[in-house]
């Protein structure tokens, strides 16, 4: 399912917030189930499951790292190329790197250190927001339509803010622990 | 008042919206003309405390009169009832000092043992709390119609169904479980007309929420809610009550009997309450032989009991806010609710939190009982305000437990509901031919941590290579926020749907058995009441359906309309016997032939709604139709 088909927006990375926001209340206006809960049976259904998919849409839209995942599926498809290529592998460097990061953090998560935790949070943050400037401008320079090629770099971009993004969802977790 | 009421037999069941709260209760309806009211009892109160009282005769007491007994029958009168609904019998915290006597046989469910020699359920009392209030309204307006009830946005899947359970039970129809938080938002946001992001504080008697909304021309979108099902004024209650037992002479409240534990709750919170508008209180506590002893306290010493418990809410406050992707200043408001809010620690607290003096202007004890029947009317009602819609979310995580123990996240907290996701797992063992789903609820990253809502097992998997089986695992959450799983083994189409009813919840058939049982419902109240909903529901699909055939008429094809008017006739002429059962089924055959003409009603205005409408034809609609001035957006330098 293509996010930016179902809310009516252009493929694009670096999409309009304000855009995406008004779509999706709009959208739900006629779609939510509040909207027809006097409704017959079938049409009560048919709209919840689409009210759904909006839901589920605009929650991959909002994400950074889904919008990446779902633009470059929606990509693949109109390049004709197979959405994820099994045969591709990380680069050996950034999972060697990788796993010292969360080796790290692992060590800082035992010892309850939480300043170390946030220093390590910091230096990931800092990639990945770097990362993501260079996924952006790769986007930005795609060809109308993209031709397969172009699609490779783009997809080992991703690959490797999904690592970032793990490492960051990991801290999360024991953020949120520690809070309570 | 009430007796110059003429009530129109002919008039339609009235929606009503009901806050079932830890301390008190409340009905509110929206009248014909006018704003959102609470129904009020002969003595001109709206609050029902939540109080019931078993006799020995087996009579049940309700409310006021309730709560007067507990004193002399503290183990028979229940009260705050809404903290053990959807709790298991193990839960430590259900027990901290109470005063009841909990049933030994006890099973998974907790369960009250009281006078009369009957064992009772949280949702039974919550039943018996929700009966009262549909009395009180029913005096007021006549017929009840469809009702809201509010549940605190940090409930989770189990504590929701049980509360979706008790107004079942007690002979409502529930349309829909809403937020505290967001019902007193919807009640703020259309009485001050203003746009923007807000945050709702709500500290009630037994639970705390916090819930960041952003404001728009109608819209209340929920951005992110947190906080905590056990904390709230009875809390504070409870850490007074146990220094009004060291006076007592009990110095270790496990000792303490069940009626000095009922009079030294009962005098914490007067002492509670006084300390709201004066600085020292001195009581006078009147033990069970007659005699009395004197109490002291300084609101500061208070504070000091009440610090740690009122620093837990910024917790969840800070979350909510990171979740949202918020700093406080970014708040154009912060708005009170609860009964506890009115303690001026907790004031104190939130203004130093947030940074600005909250909104106190309408009653915090009214205002989630006025958002209710505000919603109530907005599904239900003859007054439609098509431009109001509420976007909620799931308060907690949503997830199954993987191997190791640890929790494979489904659906994470604050995804926007009714929501849907599927997830694929496989086999770890050769030949295995059964899985175990194990269905939890919670952040930790520990399935062992979190609540477990459900375990269920797929059986009959053809034996093949670890690995290889595929199951896929989807759950569905509804607006009540309320979990469906079904799970499917990919490679042989083998599917099973469960809803998901914790070990201690109800059954369909515990309902419809407690529904017989319950004094005032025979059988033939039974099949006499699904008559008049079938009808009730058929009434509703035919006047949908003509105003749809009438409004897009364009849309209907010509061989389609025979099929629809004679499906349509069918009905009508079912609707004049006493069948449900033939009733619903003709409403079923005319689902299905207007299927087609419902989807493409369906995509036309999924692409209007898409084609965008112009700034100025919104901000008209939404000008005349709720009463809001238009506003415009901040103007960019």
């Amino acid at each position: 399912m293509d996010p930016f088909l179902t809310l009516g927006l252009a493929r694009r990375y670096d999409l309009d917030e304000a855009e995406l926001e008004r779509r999706y209340r709009d959208l739900q206006r006629t779609l939510h189930p509040d909207r027809h809960i006097q409704a017959a049976p079938a049409e009560r259904r048919m709209k919840l499951q689409k009210a759904v998919e909006v839901n589920e849409a605009y929650r991959t839209l909002r994400d950074a790292q889904r919008r990446a995942e779902a633009l470059l599926a929606a990509l693949s498809g109109e390049a004709g190329v197979p959405v994820v290529d099994p045969s591709e592998k990380a680069d050996p460097e950034l999972l060697m790197e990788m796993m010292e990061l969360r080796e790290s953090l692992s060590e800082a998560k035992a010892s309850r250190d939480a300043a170390e935790v946030a220093k390590l949070s910091k230096r990931v943050t800092t990639d990945r927001d770097e990362a993501r400037g260079r996924l952006t401008r790769a986007f930005a320079a795609l060809p109308e339509p993209p031709p397969a090629e172009a699609l490779v770099p783009i997809r080992a971009m991703i690959s490797r803010l999904k690592y970032y993004q793990r490492f960051l969802d990991e801290v999360a977790v024991f953020e949120d622990e520690a809070l309570s | 008042m009430a007796l110059m009421q003429i009530h129109d037999p002919a008039a339609s069941p009235r929606p009503v919206g009901i806050d079932l709260g830890t301390t008190h209760s409340l009905v509110a309806y929206v009248p014909l003309v006018g704003g959102a009211t609470c129904v009020l009892d002969c003595d001109n109160e709206a609050l029902v405390p939540s109080a019931v009282s078993y006799r020995a005769d087996g009579g049940v007491i309700v409310g006021k009169e309730a709560l007067k007994r507990l004193r002399d029958f503290p183990e028979d009168t229940i009260v705050s009832v809404k903290r053990f609904m959807g709790r298991g019998a193990g839960d430590a915290e259900t027990k901290r000092l109470g005063s009841y006597r909990f049933a030994a046989d006890a099973g998974p469910v907790v369960k009250f043992s009281v006078a009369g020699e009957r064992t009772v359920t949280p949702v039974e009392v919550s039943a018996e709390i929700l009966r009262e209030l549909k009395h009180q309204a029913e005096d007021e307006l006549g017929e009840v119609g469809g009702v809201v009830i509010t549940v605190p946005a940090y409930f989770d899947d189990a504590q929701r169904q049980a509360t979706k359970d008790a107004g079942r039970l007690a002979g409502l129809s529930v349309l829909r479980l809403l937020n505290e938080p967001t019902a007193a938002a919807l009640a703020y946001g259309l009485d001050s007309k203003q746009n923007g992001t807000f945050a709702v504080y709500d500290l009630g008697g037994g639970t705390f929420d916090v819930t960041v909304l952003v404001l728009d021309d109608g819209v209340f979108q929920v951005r992110s809610t947190g906080g905590d099902s056990q904390l709230g004024g009875d809390d504070m209650d409870r850490a007074l009550a146990e220094k009004v037992l060291q006076r007592m002479g009990v110095s270790d409240w496990r000792t303490a009997s069940a009626q000095q534990v009922s009079i030294a709750r009962t005098g914490a919170r007067s002492i509670k309450h006084a300390l709201t508008e004066r600085d020292s209180v001195a009581a006078d506590i009147e033990l069970p032989d007659g005699s009395t002893v004197d109490f002291s306290i300084t609101r500061a010493e208070f504070e000091s009991l009440i610090q740690a418990l009122v620093e837990r809410t910024g917790l969840a406050c800070r979350r909510a806010l990171r979740d949202a992707g918020l700093r406080p200043d970014q708040l154009d408001g912060v708005i009170l609710v609860g009964g506890a809010t009115r303690v001026p620690l907790v004031r104190k607290y939130v203004e130093e939190l947030f940074g600005r003096p909250p909104l106190t202007s309408i009653d915090p004890d009214q205002v989630v009982a006025i958002g209710a029947a505000i919603q109530a009317d907005l599904l239900a009602g003859q007054n439609a305000r098509e431009d109001v819609l509420l976007l909620d979310v799931l308060p907690l995580s949503l997830g199954v437990e993987a191997m190791g123990g640890v929790v494979e996240k489904i659906l994470p907290r604050n995804t926007a509901v009714p929501a849907a996701a599927a997830q694929v797992f496989t086999t770890y063992a050769d030949n295995q031919t059964g899985f175990t789903l194990h269905v939890v609820q919670g952040e930790r990253e520990l399935a062992a941590d979190n609540r477990s809502l459900a375990h269920f097992i797929l059986k009959g998997i053809p034996p093949m290579p670890a690995g290889l089986a595929r199951l896929e695992v989807r759950f569905d959450v509804d607006v009540d926020g309320i979990l469906k799983v079904s799970a499917r083994e990919q490679t042989t189409g083998i599917e099973q749907r469960i809803d998901v009813k914790p070990s201690y919840g109800l059954s369909d058939s515990d309902i419809e058995r407690m529904l017989l049982d319950a004094y005032d419902h025979a059988e033939a109240d039974v099949s006499a009441r699904a008559l008049r909903e079938q009808r009730t529901e058929a009434d509703r699909v035919l006047g949908a359906l003509q105003t749809a055939l009438v409004s897009d008429a364009p849309l209907v094809l010509p061989e389609e309309r025979p099929r629809i008017d004679a499906a349509m006739a069918a009905l009508v002429a079912a609707m004049s016997g006493d069948d449900h059962r033939l009733i619903a089924s003709r409403i079923e055959d005319l689902d299905h032939v207007s299927k087609p003409f419902a989807g493409r009603r369906m995509d036309r205005s999924i692409a209007q709604a898409l084609a965008g409408r112009s700034v100025v034809d919104l901000e008209r609609e939404t000008a005349t139709a709720k009463g809001i001035e238009p506003h415009l957006g901040p103007v960019k330098e």
